[in-house]
Order: C-alpha cells, then sequence, then structure tokens
C-alpha cells in the first residue's frame, strides 16, 4: 500500500512537472498542445473514489496552470474529465477483468484503451478552450484546437502505454 | 428529512464536482486578464439591461413629482421671460419717448402653478376649482392658462382654494385677438359643445380667415398678450347683423385639464394697496 502511494505520487510529480516545463510550452502550429499529465488521471485504478479523482485532477491542473500562468484553465478542464472518467471508463468495463484493475492496453485492450483515453482528452481539451476562448463566436479555433491537442496527447499517451511496466 | 440527506450523501461528488470547478472559474476570471475582461464586461452589459428595465418601471412612479417640478420650472421661466421683456420693453421705451408715453402702463406679470381640484363641463355656467388661494397670493381677477392656452379667470378666492370661472362659461367675457390681423373682439360661450366657444363683436371690416389664430389681446391686464386660445374654425353673422360671430376650437381641453399656471398682475396689488391706503386717511 506505501509502495503504491509512494509509485502514485512520484508518477503525479514527474508528469506535472514535465507538463509544466516542457509540454505546456509547446504550442504547435498555435492550436495543438499536449496535456501529458492527463496520463496519471487515465492511469488511476478503475474504482477510485470519484471525490478523490476530483481532488486529483483539481490539484494537478492547478499546479500546471501554476506554471504556466493560467490560473484555474487546467483545473477547470481537468476536474471536468476526471468527473466524467468513470462514466467513461464503465463502458470498456466487461467480466472477466479484476475487480479494481487499472486502465490499460493489458486490461481493457489497445482499442478500448485508446477509445477510452481520446474520449477523456477529447473532454478536457474542449473545456480547457472553450475557457481559454470564453466565447462560442469562434467555433471553427475551438474545434481545430480540440482536436489536434486530442491528438497529439493521445499520441503521447500511446508511447506512454508502450513503455509502461504495469499494463 | 432523511431520504434527502441520504440523496445529499451518496451524490456527494457532485458537490464536490461543482466546488472545484466554481473554485477554478473564480481563480479563472480573477487571474487572467483576458477572461476577467471579457467576463465584467458582460457583467455590466447585463447588469446595465437590468438597470434600464428597472428604471423604466421605476421612472413611472416618480411621473407625479416630475410633472410637479416641470410645472414649478415652467412658471420661473414664464417669470423670467416676463423680467426679459420687461427689460426689453424698458430699453426700447428709452429708444423712443414717444411710445413711452403711450405704454406708459408698466404692467409686470407674475406667474403661479395650481391644480384642478374639481371641474364641471354639464352645464351653462361651469366653474373649476384649484387648490391655490389667498394664502398662495392668488388674487380674484387672475388670468388662468395651461400649458395648450388660456382656461380662464379666478373670480372668488378663500385661504387655500379658489374658483374660477373658465371660458366655459356664460359670464365669461375674454378680449382676444386674430394674430393675423390684430382684429379686436371678445370670446363668450353660450352652452353647448366644450370644444367650441364664439368670437363676438367682430368688425364687418375685420380681415381674417378660416383657421386663424386667436390669441390673448393683452388690453384687459389680465392676461398677457399672445397667450393661444383657439383656431377659427367658421363664420356667421351676428343676429342684428352689425358683426360677425367666429366659431373657434379651443386649444385647451377642459375635460383633461390638471395643472394650471396663473398670471397676475402685481402692479394691481401696487395699486390697491395706494387705493386702501388712501380709504383710511
Amino acid at each position: 500500500m506505501t509502495g503504491i502511494t509512494f509509485f502514485r505520487i512520484r508518477n503525479f510529480a514527474l508528469l506535472v512537472l514535465i507538463q509544466a516545463l516542457i509540454f505546456s510550452h509547446i504550442h504547435l502550429f498555435g492550436y495543438a498542445t499536449a496535456s501529458v499529465y492527463l496520463i496519471f488521471i487515465l492511469k488511476l485504478p478503475r474504482h477510485t473514489k470519484v471525490n478523490e479523482l476530483l481532488l486529483w485532477c483539481f490539484l494537478s491542473g492547478l499546479i500546471v496552470d501554476i506554471f504556466s500562468n493560467t490560473p484555474g484553465l487546467n483545473a477547470a478542464a481537468a476536474t471536468a474529465m476526471g468527473f466524467a472518467r468513470n462514466f467513461i471508463l464503465s463502458a470498456f468495463t466487461h467480466k472477466g477483468l479484476a475487480e479494481d484493475f487499472i486502465p490499460g492496453a493489458k486490461s481493457i485492450k489497445w482499442g478500448g484503451y485508446i477509445v477510452y483515453s481520446s474520449l477523456c482528452i477529447a473532454l478536457f481539451s474542449f473545456v480547457l478552450f472553450l475557457l481559454e476562448l470564453f466565447t462560442i463566436n469562434y467555433p471553427g479555433t475551438l474545434l481545430i484546437s480540440t482536436l489536434s491537442s486530442t491528438l497529439l496527447t493521445m499520441l503521447f499517451v500511446v508511447v506512454a502505454e508502450c513503455f509502461s511496466r504495469n499494463r | 428529512m432523511q431520504t434527502i440527506l441520504n440523496f445529499l450523501i451518496k451524490h456527494n461528488h457532485w458537490f464536490l464536482f461543482l466546488l472545484l470547478e466554481g473554485i477554478s472559474f473564480v481563480l479563472i476570471v480573477s487571474f487572467n486578464s483576458y477572461q476577467s475582461a471579457v467576463m465584467f464586461t458582460s457583467a455590466n452589459g447585463v447588469a446595465g439591461n437590468i438597470y434600464s428595465a428597472i428604471e423604466n418601471i421605476d421612472s413611472y412612479f416618480g411621473l407625479k413629482g416630475e410633472n410637479e417640478a416641470l410645472v414649478e420650472q415652467n412658471r420661473e421661466l414664464l417669470d423670467e421671460l416676463e423680467a426679459t421683456r420687461q427689460q426689453l420693453r424698458q430699453y426700447t421705451d428709452s429708444a423712443s419717448i414717444a411710445q413711452n408715453l403711450h405704454t406708459s402702463n408698466d404692467i409686470r406679470f407674475s406667474y403661479y402653478t395650481a391644480r384642478v381640484v374639481n371641474n364641471s363641463l354639464n352645464k351653462v355656467n361651469n366653474y373649476i376649482t384649484i387648490d391655490k388661494g389667498k394664502n398662495d397670493s392668488i388674487r380674484p381677477e387672475m388670468g388662468v392658462f395651461n400649458d395648450k392656452g388660456i382656461v380662464g379667470i379666478v373670480y372668488q378666492t378663500s385661504g387655500n382654494f379658489s374658483v374660477v370661472i373658465p371660458l366655459l362659461n356664460s359670464k365669461s367675457k375674454i378680449s382676444c385677438r386674430i394674430k393675423s390681423s390684430n382684429s379686436f373682439c371678445s370670446l363668450q360661450w353660450d352652452g353647448g359643445d366644450t370644444r367650441y366657444s364664439f368670437l363676438v363683436d367682430l368688425p364687418r371690416y375685420a380681415v381674417f380667415e378660416k383657421g386663424d389664430t386667436v390669441v390673448t389681446s393683452g388690453y384687459s391686464s389680465i392676461f398677457p398678450a399672445d397667450i393661444p386660445v383657439g383656431l377659427i374654425e367658421s363664420l356667421e353673422d351676428s343676429e342684428d347683423g352689425l358683426f360677425y360671430r367666429a366659431k373657434v376650437s379651443l386649444f385647451v381641453d377642459f375635460s383633461t385639464i390638471d395643472h394650471l399656471y396663473i398670471v397676475g398682475n402685481s402692479n394691481t396689488e401696487e395699486q390697491k394697496l395706494l387705493e386702501e391706503s388712501i380709504e383710511e386717511k
């Protein structure tokens, strides 16, 4: 248990720092920004309490926000994603799984994991860019930003999954 | 109660979610200049609209006070106009001595406001009661008019009320002038339609047409000159055939009069005091 908590906090710190120091500063073509720290949320066990999930999301988003000087934006988007995560994940759960599995290519197959991650990240990106634009007058920009950021983040999600030890 | 509590406990993550999103939103609008600008601009827009809507409703409640203030302001303006006229007259008077000799009656009018408290229309001799009297320096023989035109003459006063003989009274006789041709005549009402009155004693040589404006002559020293009275509607011979008799449609709608102006010749009072002082001796 102590070991799991330690690994979890280590992963959390690592991902959030990588995000804050590197990925937050990359805006590909001015639209796409990868949000790799969400991998931490995606990989939390199936039966994590929603409250706990929300707090992790809010905290990680807030730290990323503080580093990138956008207080509240990532926090709001990540919290929205955390709230929806268990609903989305329940669609990919089947009887053969362990009671409290960790979402991944091993547990819910590559296809399931990619769809689940894409949905989560698309929701996150949509909320993030909606709040960043703070208007619905530019649906085109909103759509392009959301899709490109989702694709870019998914690239890192897949790469991370390939190198993950406990998939 | 238990059910509600259970429900709240079961769905506590909803509240946490809303709380965290709320915190995020507050952070967004307080620390991000663009989002806060958008937020507060639109918030101000909404607030502005709400304020103007409330103001629209609110203004109706202030209409009474507003009207009274306007009437009072009008009275002051009339006073001021009179003072200016006076000054102008002095200048023109000093310019021509000959004219000075003719206009020796140096009339100075002062104005008061009043409201109608009682009014009748359906009799041959109608009267209007107003809410100002002796205590407000209203005296008999003062002229009464409103923003449309002349109404009548003060007949009797008590402490706080006065009775006005309106144009719609067979006793009323007002000295008038046809504006376009300067023909003098008097206005009399003989009952019937409250929208019309008649010009009598209109000399046959007077030049006028239908639609000419009738104004006060300024000869009676009750009314200043040129207060509108009405428009000439039609023309007929008088009974003896020596004069014309013209039907005049009155500018004032007597069924709706409310705020009135009262005009008094302040020299009348001076004159009266002088006369009284002589009587005492």
